[in-house]
């Protein structure tokens, strides 16, 4: 087993020194089964070449730091395991539609200000001062946006979406399915403040439903499904009388 | 985004295909409106067009609009949401119920046409 090697080809970006970025091979020892691309990644970094530069934390899909395109899909690193490509190399790119900071890292400073924009936390007309009362919830309540709160704003969906790809003032997938989790809450008041942003021309109709967003999202959440049914709700707000109340 | 971008996996291929089956599908409509505008005339002037090619694009497009319907109705589950009772519809019974209704309509556009045909 311990003479088992796997390729793997790194995108290589230095801006101060590469015109464009490139791929660079390397062989590493695949001695475990359970190693995923993140850890080829880190054997690479601790024993080959510690100038390799890309993101990670947690390492067991919860943060979501380490999504990368993983043989032209993106993924989390830390959920791609090796034994699925091996043995074939394992190309690892930088996310598709972001620009490049250097090597694997990515610029996501678009993402964050969409994410910003949607005001993604409970908005409430008056607060409810701490101790006076909770803020109660049924099981079914919850269930109405419970899949949307499950993003971790990995970016995945954004890799894969070619809306955003060709023109990035989209506000794409994550923050759009995120506006929704906070929409649906029962105990949020925030829908009116939230809507210029979602529900304009570069917001939710701006998607034509590709719907791999859904399919890459390592999560299960269904962005494509948020963004659909956002511009039903915002239609029915507009045509029907009294649509447009709280 | 490179100009090949939908052909990266199966789906972009899929989701390309959905869109591009109006292209065809528009294409015999507007050929519907001459035809309309050609049956205008006295009924013994009217020949309608019925060449082989005309029939082989025909039948090209109605593989594209049973494409674009399934795929379509097949999504319809994503978009509607209500509850009966106050539980979600399963999105399996929305998508069921739709392509009941394209049967029921279908059958319905097909006895109309026959009937004025005989």
């Amino acid at each position: 087993m311990a003479d088992k090697t796997v390729t793997v080809k790194a995108t290589r970006y230095d801006p101060q020194h590469d015109e464009k970025p490139r791929f660079q091979s390397y062989e590493i020892p695949f001695y475990d089964e359970s190693m995923v691309v993140l850890d080829a990644l880190n054997y690479i970094k601790s024993h080959v070449d510690g100038s390799l530069s890309y993101r990670w934390s947690c390492r067991m899909g919860i943060c979501g730091s380490c999504g990368m395109m993983v043989n032209g899909v993106p993924k989390l690193t830390c959920n791609a395991f090796l034994r699925d490509y091996w043995p074939r190399p394992v190309v690892v790119e930088p996310l598709n539609n972001f620009p490049i900071i250097r090597d694997l890292v990515i610029d996501m400073d678009d993402f964050m200000h969409k994410l910003k924009a949607i005001k993604p936390w409970i908005i409430r007309k008056q607060e409810i001062p701490i101790g006076a009362r909770e803020h109660r919830q049924t099981n079914e309540q919850i269930d109405d946006f419970r899949q949307f709160s499950q993003c971790i704003n990995c970016m995945l969906c954004y890799a894969a979406c070619p809306v955003y790809g060709l023109n990035n003032e989209f506000l794409g997938p994550a923050a759009t399915a995120l506006a929704r989790r906070y929409n649906l809450d029962s105990r949020d008041e925030g829908l009116k403040i939230r809507l210029p942003v979602v529900a304009e021309s570069e917001g939710i109709w701006e998607c034509s439903f590709v719907g791999e967003c859904s399919v890459v999202c390592p999560k299960g959440v269904d962005p494509a499904k948020a963004i659909q049914q956002t511009k039903l709700d915002t239609t029915l707000r507009f045509v029907l009388p009294y649509g447009n109340r709280e | 985004m490179p100009a090949g971008w939908w052909t990266r996996n199966r789906h972009y291929v899929n989701y390309m295909l959905r869109e591009f089956s109006s292209v065809p599908m528009a294409l015999w409509m507007l050929w519907l409106l001459v035809e309309i505008q050609r049956a205008g005339g006295p009924p013994s002037q009217y020949r309608p067009h019925g060449s082989p090619a005309f029939i082989a694009f025909s039948v090209i497009v109605l593989l594209f609009s049973l494409y674009h319907s399934v795929t379509f109705l097949s999504l319809a589950g994503t978009i509607l949401h209500f509850k009966v009772f106050d539980r979600p519809v399963p999105s399996r019974l929305i998508v069921l119920a739709m392509f009941g209704m394209w049967l029921v309509a279908s059958v319905v556009v097909a006895f109309v046409l026959v009937w004025f045909a005989r």
